[in-house]
């Protein structure tokens, strides 16, 4: 196979991670040689790196993504606990749905993170806070996408296994829940992201631990590098999070290739 | 009896849904009435008539215009650059694959991340003031923008792009012939989802280091526990965001009636 068969193939790859490397190198050279460096207001790779490393090894940003995660299972599990089975009662009760859509409707529409700062006044600095700020965004995409994919069920397959015997058990783990599984991953996925949301404005609200907290505090000690290191852990975890939902996505639903845009 | 069960069954969803929202509030408004609330929950306690009450005093005393000037420049100023960069960007992706991978991990980087993590680096780099709210409005806004304009490029019909090319068509008009109007329904639910992404960071832009703004009045008045005054801005973000996603939405459907429905997402 020669060169240019291997890059048609891969040329994707080939020129994503030549444009990081590319810019990353334009980075640090600039300000090596071309713009004198201003620590307080800027920083380069290298010394990013250098930051990133001792960060790692010596562990302080572990306990604070520790801390910040802690916060986030919380709140997220208590989300897929309460959203799941509210959306699938909304889409199975043709009258709850119309009793519930509008009030949650509109709850998800608006910026429910404007309730932070009350939120925090009332359940105090830390852990509850955190997680009830990140379960109160989080929740909609599961109920919406739940009572969505319960109402895609296809009529014909509920009719049929009616037909054939089966009762409301089988009617649910054979034709509802396969339906609806799809949908709730693909509100995994908008809710991970809404709750990642929640942790950084809890933390950098109010908080004395946590990833978006010790960026905050790098910020305002001009440790610029720090900052940078501990924004890019969170930008590994996001990535690492978004794809795995992703990945998961394509596997239990490979028919659902179409995507809405996040 | 009869046309009242008719229109009933008409109007069930409306009535259901309205009746809900409505029930809530009264209960909301009647919680003092029916349960003494002890004196420490009384501080974070607040009913309906107190913050429409709070409201109208807040506007005859002219205190909240400037808030609310604040963050609407911050949201249309953040808003229109997001439009100005996205949409280009997103149609030359959509149809150059070299720039579309040397620029998709970047996008795919960007997209994941929660924004708001930037706002400390905005701060320190555009100030306490106006700018790093409307950056953060900015790369809010920006991602839902441009991926959505290169899914609507990345889905145009190839045989019309390929009449048009073979009636001798350069590439400028075959973009404004056809992948353009093509992208259009894509585009609109971009903005969608854009702004949900720009009201929040205006909230949260306002709740760091700012001296006005509604974020910034939220913020204040919750340490100072007047929970009524948090309540008004809460309801004026609330209420703009509805007015603004449901307008969008409605050009959305009268645009691609033909598409499927999707879940809800804002």
């Amino acid at each position: 196979m020669g060169i240019k068969a291997i890059y048609q193939e891969h040329y994707r790859l080939i020129l994503g991670s030549a444009s990081v490397l590319g810019l990353i190198l334009v980075w640090e050279l600039m300000l090596t040689f071309l713009i004198p460096l201003n620590p307080f207001f800027f920083t380069k790779p290298s010394l990013i790196a250098v930051a990133f490393k001792e960060q790692v090894i010596y562990g302080a940003l572990w306990g604070d993504l520790a801390v910040s995660s802690k916060a986030f299972l919380w709140g997220f599990s208590f989300a897929v606990l309460l959203g799941i089975p509210l959306g699938a009662f909304m889409g199975w009760r043709r009258r709850a749905g119309y009793t519930l859509d509008p009030f949650f409707t509109a709850l998800y529409a608006s910026p429910l993170v404007a309730l932070a700062p009350l939120i925090i006044v009332v359940f105090g600095v830390g852990l509850l806070a955190k997680s009830v700020l990140v379960f109160a965004l989080s929740v909609f995409p599961f109920i919406f996408n739940t009572f969505a994919g319960v109402r895609s069920t296809d009529p014909l397959l509920i009719n049929v296994v009616r037909s054939f015997g089966g009762g409301e058990k089988d009617l649910y783990f054979k034709v509802i829940f396969p339906t609806t599984l799809p949908y709730i991953i693909a509100g995994a996925r908008i809710a991970l992201g809404r709750g990642l949301v929640g942790i950084i404005v809890g933390e950098f609200y109010a908080a004395s631990e946590g990833i978006g907290f010790a960026i905050s505090r790098f910020g305002d000690t001009y440790r610029l590098p720090e900052m940078f290191a501990g924004i890019f852990v969170l930008m590994i975890a996001a990535v690492v999070l978004t794809e795995g939902m992703r990945k998961l996505e394509a596997v239990l639903a490979p028919w659902r290739t179409t995507e809405e845009s996040r | 009896m009869n046309r009242l069960a008719n229109f009933y069954s008409e109007k069930e969803a409306h009535i259901l849904g309205a009746g809900f929202i409505l029930l809530l509030i009264v209960l909301w408004e009647l919680i003092p009435h029916l349960l003494t609330v002890s004196k420490g929950m009384s501080l974070f306690f607040t009913t309906p008539l107190r913050v429409i009450e709070a409201g109208y005093q807040l506007i005859v005393e002219n205190k909240i215009q400037e808030h609310f000037y604040a963050s609407a420049i911050e949201f249309l100023l953040g808003l229109g650059l997001a439009i100005i960069v996205g949409l280009p960007l997103g149609l030359i992706m959509g149809r150059s694959r070299l720039l579309d991978a040397m620029i998709d991990p970047f996008v795919t980087v960007f997209n994941a991340t929660p924004r708001l993590i930037f706002l400390p680096l905005f701060i320190l780099w555009f100030g306490i003031g106006m700018w790093s709210k409307i950056m953060i409005v900015f790369v809010g806004a920006v991602f839902p923008l441009l991926i959505n304009t290169y899914e609507g490029v990345k889905n145009v019909d190839r045989v019309l792009v390929n009449v048009v090319r073979s009636f001798g068509a350069n590439e400028w008009q075959t973009m404004k012939i056809v992948v353009l109007p093509n992208s259009v329904p894509y585009i609109v639910a971009g903005l969608r989802l854009a702004i949900g992404r720009a009201v929040l960071g205006v909230v949260v832009g306002e709740f760091f280091g700012a001296s006005k703004g509604l974020g910034f009045m939220i913020a204040t008045a919750a340490t100072n526990y007047k929970v009524d005054v948090v309540f008004v801005g809460v309801a004026i973000f609330m209420g703009l965001s509805l007015i603004l996603t449901m307008a969008v939405k409605k050009i959305e459907s009268n645009l691609a009636r033909w598409r499927p429905e999707e879940a809800k997402t804002f």
